[in-house]
C-alpha cells in the first residue's frame, strides 16, 4: 500500500490548548444530525466556515490540541465537510489516541502553527512526518506516526483494521463507529 | 539491565517482557478493562461484538468491570430498561456488573480492583484516580473498543516525571487545590503524555481523598495518567478489599525521568478555575475571585465527594446556613461513603445547613441531574468548567475544592475556605 500523503488547503489555523468542542459550539454538543453539526461548524468564529471547506482540508493547531473532554460532534462535522487531516505543535494524548483509532491522519509538528496560514496549500507527507507549505517553500519536519498508527490510519481505523485481521480481507474504508460523547 | 521507572516496569509485566523502553510502541494486556454503561461506550461496544464477531461474549470476562453510575437519577423507562439491558448481559456473560452503589473510579478501589501495579483501562480519563493505591488508570475513550474487543492494547510506553511532594497541606486547602497549582505552574500540557509518579514526605500527610482528587484529574495538565507511591495508608485501605494478592510497587532506584518536581504542600493555597475550561490562565488563587456572586453550589464526583470531602464541608457548614436562596447539593462519591456519613451525623449536619444530599451517581456533574438554569453560577467540585456542561449553556461554573464550595454557600458569593471565621 503506498503511503498516506495529504495534500489540501489549510482551512483553519487553531490557538494553543483548543478546546475542539467550541467548534459546533456548547449547545451542539450532545446534537448527533450531520447537517445540523455541518451548519454549526465554526459558525462563531466564521459564518461562511461551512462553505469554504473542501474535501481534503487540513486543520493546524498550536499546542495541546483537542485539551479537555473533547466529545466527538465537532471533529465528525469537520470531517464531514471534507477535512482529512490535523497538523498541530502537539496534541491531547486522549484526543489523539481516539482519533487516530477512528483513523484520522494527526502529525505532530513542532513550529508548524508560526509557519503556516489559513488558505496555504499544504503537503503532507504522512508517513515520514514532512510538511511543505506551498506558499513559502519551507519544508517542517514533523514526528512520524507510530507503525501502529500507520497501520490504522491505512486500512481507515482501527475497526476496519481488526476486520482485516480477522478475514484477511480489508475493511470498508473510512469506516467509523459513531455515538460516542460522554457525561 | 537499565533501571525503570514503576510506569516502564507495569508496561514490562503487561507486555510480557523483560524491559521496556519510553516512546516504544507494544502490545500491553491491560489487568481490567472498564467501563460505564452509556450508550455511545457499553451499547455500542456490545452491538460491536455481536454485529462483528457474531456474539456478545467478552473472551475473558474477569478482566471486564462495568459500573452503572451515569443515568440513574430519573427513575423513567429508559433508564430501568437501559439498565435491566446491561445487568442481564453481564449477567449472562460473566462481567462484573456494580450496579449504582457509586462513581465507578471510586467503586473500582472499593471493589477491590485498584491494586498496587495493576493496569486499568476505563473509556474515561478520571480513572487516573486510582493512582491514589499505585494503580495505573487510562482513559482511552472510544479506543476502549480496542481492549473490550481483543484483550489487549496497541500503545506506546509514556515516560515519566517524579513529583515530590514536602511539607503538609494547611487547614481547608486540598488535592484539588494541588492539581489547580500544578496546572498555575506548570500550564495545562506542562506533562504531556506523561505518568505523574507522586512520593515523597509529604504524601503521607495528604488523606486518601486528597490523593483520589489530585491522581484524578491530571488529564488537565496534559498527563497520561499518575501513579502514587504507596505507604501504609494506601496499603491498609487496599489489602482487605483487594481481588489479588497486594504488593507494594516502585520504580528502581536510578529510573530515568523526564524531570524531577518537588511540591511543597505548605505553600499551596485554595485556587478555583474560572469558567470555560481549566487552562492555566483560569486558574487564579481564590483571592482573584472572592466576591463573585454563585447561587448553585455541587460538592461531589470522582474527584471530591468522599468522606472526607464531606466531613471538611460539615466543618464549615456546622450550625450556619446557606446563603438564602443557595441551592447546594452534596454527591457522595459512593454509596458506602454515604451510608458512613449518615451513621457519623454528617449527612444530618449538613442537611440541617441547607444541602440537599443526593445518592451517588455522576448525574449532578454534567447536568442530567439538577440542570443549572439560565444566567446561574455555579461553584462545583466536578471535574469540568466548559460552559453547558452542568445544565444551561447560559450558566458558568468555577471549579474549586469541597471547602471552597462549602464556603462561598454560605456566602452567596465565592469565599476563602481559610477565612478565619470558617476555621474556627
Amino acid at each position: 500500500m503506498s503511503p498516506v500523503t495529504l495534500s489540501g488547503r489549510v482551512a483553519w489555523v487553531f490557538p494553543d490548548h483548543f478546546d475542539v468542542d467550541q467548534i459546533v459550539g456548547v449547545d451542539n454538543i450532545r446534537n448527533s444530525d450531520p447537517g445540523v453539526l455541518r451548519a454549526a461548524c465554526m459558525a462563531s468564529f466564521a459564518p461562511d466556515f461551512a462553505a469554504t471547506v473542501g474535501a481534503g482540508d487540513l486543520l493546524v493547531a498550536g499546542r495541546n490540541f483537542g485539551y479537555g473532554h473533547p466529545h466527538d460532534q465537532g471533529m465528525n462535522a469537520m470531517i464531514s465537510l471534507g477535512v482529512a487531516g490535523v497538523v498541530a505543535e502537539s496534541f491531547a494524548p486522549m484526543f489523539a489516541r481516539s482519533w487516530e483509532f477512528l483513523g484520522l491522519p494527526l502529525l505532530a509538528c513542532p513550529g508548524i502553527s508560526a509557519a503556516v496560514r489559513r488558505g496555504d496549500e499544504l503537503t503532507v507527507e504522512w508517513e515520514d512526518g514532512l510538511v511543505g507549505v506551498t506558499r513559502t517553500g519551507a519544508t517542517l519536519r514533523g514526528i512520524p506516526p507510530s507503525a501502529g498508527a500507520v497501520a490504522t490510519v491505512r486500512a481507515g481505523g482501527w475497526v476496519a483494521l481488526s476486520l482485516e485481521r480477522t478475514t484477511g480481507r480489508p475493511g470498508r474504508l473510512g469506516e467509523r463507529d459513531d455515538g460516542g460523547g460522554t457525561g | 539491565m537499565r533501571p525503570q521507572t514503576l510506569t516502564q516496569k507495569i508496561y514490562t509485566r503487561t507486555a510480557g517482557r523483560r524491559h521496556v523502553e519510553v516512546g516504544e510502541e507494544l502490545v500491553v494486556r491491560p489487568d481490567r478493562i472498564m467501563t460505564q454503561q452509556w450508550p455511545g461506550y457499553l451499547e455500542s461496544f456490545i452491538g460491536h461484538l455481536k454485529d462483528r464477531h457474531g456474539t456478545d461474549a467478552v473472551l475473558d470476562p474477569d478482566r471486564y468491570v462495568v459500573f452503572i453510575d451515569h443515568l440513574v437519577t430519573r427513575g423513567d423507562r429508559d433508564e430501568d430498561e437501559q439498565r435491566a439491558a446491561s445487568v442481564e448481559w453481564a449477567k449472562r456473560t460473566g462481567v462484573h456488573i456494580h450496579d449504582r452503589i457509586g462513581i465507578g473510579h471510586q467503586v473500582a478501589a472499593e471493589m477491590g480492583y485498584a491494586v498496587p501495579g495493576a493496569l486499568v483501562v476505563h473509556q474515561d480519563p478520571h480513572i487516573s484516580g486510582i493512582g491514589a493505591f499505585g494503580s495505573l488508570g487510562l482513559g482511552l475513550f472510544r479506543r476502549l473498543l480496542e481492549p473490550w474487543t481483543t484483550g489487549e492494547l496497541v500503545t506506546t510506553v509514556p515516560g515519566s516525571v517524579r513529583i515530590e511532594l514536602v511539607g503538609a497541606l494547611p487547614a481547608n486547602v486540598d488535592g484539588r487545590d494541588v492539581l489547580h497549582h500544578l496546572i498555575h505552574r506548570h500550564g495545562p500540557d506542562g506533562f504531556l503524555g506523561q505518568v505523574l509518579e507522586i512520593g515523597g514526605p509529604g504524601l503521607s500527610s495528604m488523606t486518601l481523598a486528597d490523593r483520589q482528587s489530585l491522581c484524578g484529574m491530571v488529564v488537565f495538565t496534559g498527563a497520561e495518567s499518575a501513579v502514587m507511591d504507596q505507604d501504609e495508608t494506601a496499603l491498609d485501605f487496599v489489602e482487605p478489599l483487594a481481588r489479588t494478592p497486594v504488593e507494594a510497587v516502585t520504580g528502581d532506584p536510578h529510573a530515568e525521568f523526564i524531570d524531577r518536581i518537588e511540591v511543597d504542600l505548605g505553600q499551596v493555597s485554595p485556587m478555583v478555575a474560572l469558567p470555560g475550561s481549566s487552562v492555566a490562565e483560569h486558574i487564579v488563587p481564590i483571592g482573584d475571585a472572592v466576591g463573585t456572586p454563585v447561587q448553585r453550589g455541587y460538592i461531589g464526583s470522582c474527584s471530591s465527594g468522599r468522606y472526607e470531602d464531606l466531613e471538611a464541608a460539615a466543618k464549615i457548614l456546622a450550625g450556619r446556613r446557606v446563603a438564602p436562596g443557595f441551592g447546594l447539593v452534596v454527591v457522595p462519591t459512593s454509596e458506602a461513603i454515604r451510608a458512613r456519613a449518615e451513621r457519623s451525623g454528617l449527612v444530618a449536619l449538613l442537611s440541617a445547613a441547607g444541602a440537599t444530599v443526593a445518592g451517588s451517581s455522576c448525574d449532578h456533574c454534567y447536568g442530567y441531574a439538577g440542570p443549572l438554569l439560565d444566567d446561574q453560577t455555579c461553584i462545583s467540585s466536578g471535574v469540568l468548567n466548559v460552559r453547558g456542561r452542568m445544565g444551561s449553556t447560559r450558566s458558568e461554573i468555577y471549579l474549586g475544592s469541597a471547602q471552597t464550595v462549602a464556603a462561598s454557600a454560605l456566602a452567596g458569593v465565592l469565599s476563602d475556605p481559610r477565612d478565619p471565621g470558617l476555621l474556627a
